[in-house]
């Protein structure tokens, strides 16, 4: 299935840069064949992954950038999301539905991108870590 | 995001609109929060019925805000939660944190 790229958009761990990462990328995945109803399920979903990148892949370091880059074919789109950390075990992630964790202001968005995307996978490198999700069309 | 209050007898109704995805959302918020209760608010409604989308970020805020008007023994009421909204409270569990109703009017009338 060959893969279009749509954009591409990189940013510095700036958290400023969201509004601006979503503006841009919500005009790409408008002109897919998303159905309208998953919209903004993906735009969630960059939103987590970006921050997560910025955050936690390079400590909010603005000399380090996150890299945005959309794909799309007939049966999904793809989002990848690049950062210049050195990767993480996403089963070491605590799980915020415990109890003891529900009140925690953070630590939510891998579920919620395992929860609206279809498939969710990461991959070192040479410059850093990829997390790669699609969504069915 | 967009915050907007007002004030009905002692209680304050903090409109929010837009898309709530963290970075300065999050100071926005607390400080409208702390402002009310600066005036010796106690009881708050997030009317989040303007919402476009929320994030954990947004999430987070929500909880940051609970935690903050728990701390000064205050009431808060979500209302007009969307289904995108109650969809992530459902994933995340959050649905058994929040007291939620469909209007304002109900959160108004559920303080006791």
């Amino acid at each position: 299935m060959p893969l279009k790229k749509l954009g591409e958009l990189e940013v510095p761990s700036d958290q400023d840069y969201l509004a601006e990462v979503d503006n841009f990328t919500e005009k790409l995945i408008k002109k897919t064949l998303l159905p309208s109803s998953d919209v903004d399920d993906v735009a969630i979903v960059i939103s987590e992954a970006v921050n997560n990148a910025m955050v936690h892949g390079n400590n909010l370091d603005v000399t380090k950038s996150v890299k945005i880059r959309l794909y799309s074919c007939s049966k999904y789109i793809r989002i990848v999301i690049q950062d210049e950390g050195g990767g993480f075990s996403p089963e070491d992630v605590p799980d915020p539905r415990e109890d003891e964790n529900l009140l925690k202001a953070s630590g939510r968005g891998l579920l919620i991108i395992r929860h609206l995307m279809d498939e969710v996978s990461y991959k070192s490198v040479k410059s850093g870590t990829q997390i790669i999700m699609d969504k069915y069309v | 995001m967009k915050l907007k209050s007002r004030t009905e007898g002692d209680i304050v109704i903090l409109e929010v609109k837009g898309k709530v995805m963290g970075g300065p959302d999050a100071a926005v918020f607390q400080e409208a929060i702390k402002a009310e209760i600066g005036k010796g608010i106690k009881k708050f409604i997030f009317d989040l019925g303007g919402v476009d989308w929320m994030n954990s970020s947004g999430l987070g805020i929500l909880i940051g805000g609970l935690t903050t008007i728990r701390n000064i023994e205050g009431e808060l009421k979500l209302a007009n939660v969307t289904d995108k909204i109650q969809s992530l409270f459902m994933i995340t569990k959050l649905v058994t944190i929040f007291d939620s109703h469909e209007t304002v009017e109900n959160a108004l009338n559920s303080f006791n």
